[in-house]
């Protein structure tokens, strides 16, 4: 077939706009996910306001705002690797994927760290590890950790999928004709940005809201 | 199967087991599908046997509770989620939407094939629950009985349903897709079959929903093996928000279960009694509407559970409402029968049966819907009535009827139509004397999920234990009958039942890509008032294309 | 290139969106913080859904709108079941 990657389309174009309305109506379907786990945790909050308030304060902000502008930084080298292959630069668009993968695993060694230190405080009631919290309402603030530690490891696993998803497709970036590498870049830059407007609602509700 | 007569069609394009199992064509897919779903089908089945044999006394004899509490859990996982979701959608489904709109595949071949993995290795979790030991918390996994007290291989079996999960919403995402770009050159919207309609919302419900059922499993799983305690009520966490979450995906997902079949009916009837579809745009815009409004009522299954009174209320009267776009439908079928010219032949027969049986489970819906009735009849086996009816009586009547209707399609073989009408008769039979008999003991009172009960429900359960049986032979015959037909039935013609729809305008079986010339649409669906019908109908010509 | 520079003012404006969100939440305005943390939050995700995601056509909106209004029902009719 004439470029295409399936024999029911008889145009790269079809299959392009096609493979977008695929991507969003994934897209839609992950927002249902990520939904269902903010519901979870509104009706937490909305019955231990306070209790969640005083947990929020002790997760760190700093790392958590400078995740959040990583995390956007990545989202704009995913919009220029999607400008720079519409315009068919190939070789400048490998770079900002690998930027945008790269800031990924900053993404990731930085909440690493944060996990480190919440665990070390004592924070993290996970696996039977011990939780101690000095604060008030210490039963309603171990709920408060289950649930970021539920929320983060469901959006990290997320972006662990999108930085695999980057690395299979510039390993096999040579075999593939310009028609493929474009729809791969437009598909897997929908979920990255997609993966960043998770976190944009998280940081808040975890990070802030509660203050 | 191979044989001269099969070369230049899909069957015949390799036979061995890497031309099956890596085929990407969506017809070859169906089957994969078809014979998996087979599998579980029985083994559900076999499990439900089982219980039966066990309720013929009042005394526990044959299996202890906890091998009960067993039984009814696995065969409710695999009916639910090994079977019924992704029965007509990934079978027939598969196979017949890309025919049915003129294109040559599903908008993703690779992703459809996929799915069946993806459904293959999740199922095979929950098979090796079984195996291990089982789970004990019937298919609803409700907490906290899954998170904190379940002994069984709870987080293996939700992992599966998990993975399953996502084999729904790949097919899914495929039907919209397919649905909205790959339609042929004159095929509008209210020209599509209803079955093509009926996929769609089915696809619908089953991306928006299915992700809120992952939610709610991975969240057990967190629970069971992390210790992270969501659902926890000592921390505070709220088991009730699990069953919001579960119903929320599992009362659309009855419509996943439902919607197919009378997509099903939607092609039989109207073949079988050569009239058009009555009201075809209220068939169709019904089917919608059932997708979007089986949203808004998943609270009906938390009347007694605990929920407020005043969203008791608005739930009942949702529900209520939901119950219009399905007797329309029913309406329209009926009406479309009228100075028909109807025959009897096999699909026609588990066509008439699922209208007859849809209705009645539909109704008692309604009385479970009545929130004074429910309290009375909650977690009884008139519940258990309701929903068979409809999922067994309807929605795997249908599965067959649209076996029947489209296998000569599907394999270019014949099967036995004596066969055919008794075991459609037989299953009949069968399923009335297993279920009606458990309305009378749910109204008089008798639980669900029990292994003995008191003497003076004998009677009824002894019938029910009785139509079981039969209405297991009544599967069982056409697994014979269509299983001899792929190798000694007779060479189908390609449009057995001179019916419209642009399947039957390729050869049986199709040709590796569906249609010789592309397909061009003039007519509206069902035109089975006009003259000539035989000759020159929707006529496969591409250069008077319709622009 | 005007498509990088607005590429480039989107995303300065996200990061200025991230600084006044975590500003705000220094400044005590009762209630209000939560309804300007999500507000600011909802105008981030808008910023990337059109200038990043390049949320045209109708399909797409469809897609976007559907969820919207799914995600909307869920919220809804369980928090009412409380
Ligand atoms: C006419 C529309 C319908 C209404 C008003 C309705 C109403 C209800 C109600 C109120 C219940 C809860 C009973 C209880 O637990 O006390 C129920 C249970 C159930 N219904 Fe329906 N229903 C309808 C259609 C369907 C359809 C089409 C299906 C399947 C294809 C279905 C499958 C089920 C199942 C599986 C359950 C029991 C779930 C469980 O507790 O294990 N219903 N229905
Ligand atoms: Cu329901």
């Amino acid at each position: 077939m004439s470029g295409t990657e399936s024999v029911a389309f008889d145009t790269p174009q079809r299959e392009r706009r096609a493979d977008t309305f695929a991507m969003w109506v994934f897209i839609g379907s992950e927002a249902m996910l990520f939904g269902a786990i903010f519901l979870v945790f509104l009706v937490a909050h909305i019955d231990f306001g306070p209790a969640f308030a005083a947990a929020s304060k002790r997760l760190s902000l700093p790392l958590g705002t400078l995740n959040t502008a990583v995390l956007i930084t990545s989202s704009f080298t995913m919009a220029l690797a999607h400008m720079l292959a519409l315009h068919r630069r190939w070789r400048p668009t490998i770079w900002a994927l690998v930027a945008t993968a790269a800031l990924g695993v900053c993404f990731l060694i930085v909440k690493g760290i944060e996990y480190g230190k919440e665990i070390s405080e004592g924070l993290a009631p996970l696996l039977g590890l011990p939780f101690r919290y000095a604060g008030p309402d210490p039963v309603h603030a171990e709920f408060f950790f289950g649930l970021y530690f539920t929320m983060t490891s469901l959006h990290a696993l997320h972006l662990i999928g999108g930085i695999v998803v980057i690395a299979g497709m510039i390993a096999l970036w040579r075999p593939s004709g310009p028609a493929n590498r474009l729809r791969r870049v437009v598909a897997v830059g929908l979920y990255w940005h997609f993966v960043d407007i998770i976190w944009v609602f998280m940081f808040p509700v975890l990070y802030l809201i509660n203050r | 199967m191979t044989n001269a007569a099969m070369q230049g069609t899909y069957l015949g394009q390799g036979s061995g087991l890497r031309a099956w199992l890596l085929s990407t064509d969506h017809k070859r897919v169906a089957w994969l599908y078809l014979i998996s779903l087979t599998a579980f089908f029985f083994l559900g089945g076999a499990m439900a046997v089982l219980m039966r044999i066990e309720l013929a006394t009042p005394a526990g004899d044959l299996v202890s509770d906890d091998v009960y509490n067993r039984l009814f859990s696995l065969h409710g996982i695999i009916m639910v989620w090994f079977f019924l979701v992704p029965s007509i959608p990934a079978t027939m489904g598969n196979f017949l939407l890309p025919l049915m709109i003129g294109a040559r595949d599903l908008a993703f071949p690779r992703l459809n094939l996929a799915s069946w993995y993806v459904f293959i290795f999740g199922s095979l979790f929950a098979l090796f629950a079984v195996v291990a030991g089982g789970v004990d918390t019937g298919w609803t996994f409700y907490t906290p009985l899954s998170t904190l007290y379940a002994n069984g291989f709870v987080s293996t079996a939700a992992f599966g349903v998990f993975v399953v999960g996502f084999s729904t919403i790949m097919t899914g995402i495929n039907f919209i897709v397919t649905v909205h770009t790959l339609r042929a050159p004159g095929l509008t919207w209210f020209r599509l079959p209803i079955f093509v309609w009926t996929l769609y919302a089915t696809s619908l419900v089953m991306v928006l929903a299915t992700p809120v059922l992952a939610a709610s499993l991975i969240l057990i799983v967190l629970e069971r093996v992390f210790g992270i305690g969501i659902f926890n009520p000592d921390l505070g966490g709220d088991p009730l928000l699990f069953q919001h979450l579960f119903w929320f995906y599992s009362h659309p997902a009855v419509y996943i279960m439902i919607l197919p079949g009378m997509g099903v009916v939607s092609e039989v009837l109207p073949c079988f009694s050569r009239r058009p579809l009555f009201g075809y745009k209220a068939v169709a815009m019904s089917s919608m509407a059932i997708a979007v409004f089986g949203f808004l009522v998943w609270g009906h299954h938390m009347f007694v559970s605990g929920q407020s009174a005043y969203a008791g209320v608005v739930f009942s009267f949702l529900s209520f409402c939901v119950a219009i776009p399905s007797a329309i439908k029913v309406f329209n079928w009926s009406l479309t029968l009228r100075k028909g010219e109807i025959s009897f032949e096999t699909p026609m027969l588990y066509a008439l049966f699922f209208l007859g049986l849809f209705t009645f489970g539909g109704l008692a819906g309604l009385f479970l819907a009545a929130l004074a009735v429910d309290v009375h009849v909650h977690d009884t086996y008139f519940v258990i009535a309701h929903f068979h009816y409809i999922m067994v009586g309807g929605m795997v009547t249908a599965y067959m009827a649209g076996l029947h209707f489209w296998w000569s399609k599907l394999t270019g073989r014949m099967y036995s139509e004596t066969a055919g009408r008794i075991a459609a008769t037989v299953t009949f039979v069968g399923f009335n004397l297993t279920f009606f008999p458990q309305y009378m003991l749910g109204f008089n009172g008798m639980p669900r999920r029990y292994h003995t009960y008191p003497p003076e429900f004998q009677f009824w359960n002894v019938l029910s234990s009785a139509g079981a049986v039969v209405l297991a032979i009544g599967y069982l015959m056409p697994l014979f009958y269509l299983g001899w037909s792929l190798f000694r039935g007779a060479r189908a013609p390609d449009n057995p039942w001179n019916a419209t729809g642009l399947e039957w305008q390729t050869s049986s079986p199709p040709p590796p890509h569906n249609f010789e010339t592309m397909p061009v649409v003039t007519r509206p669906a069902y035109a089975y008032d006009m003259k000539g019908l035989e000759h020159e109908r929707f006529s496969p010509h591409r250069e008077e294309a319709a622009r | 290139m005007s498509e990088l520079r607005k590429l480039t003012f989107g995303y300065l404006g996200l990061l200025a969106l991230l600084a006044l969100t975590v500003g705000s939440s220094f400044v005590a305005l009762g209630g209000f913080n939560v309804a300007l943390n999500l507000a600011i939050a909802a105008a981030k995700a808008i910023l990337i859904a059109m200038l990043f995601m390049h949320l045209t056509g109708t399909l797409p909106r469809l897609a976007v709108a559907a969820a919207g209004l799914w995600l909307v029902i869920l919220f809804g009719l369980t928090l009412i079941g409380r």
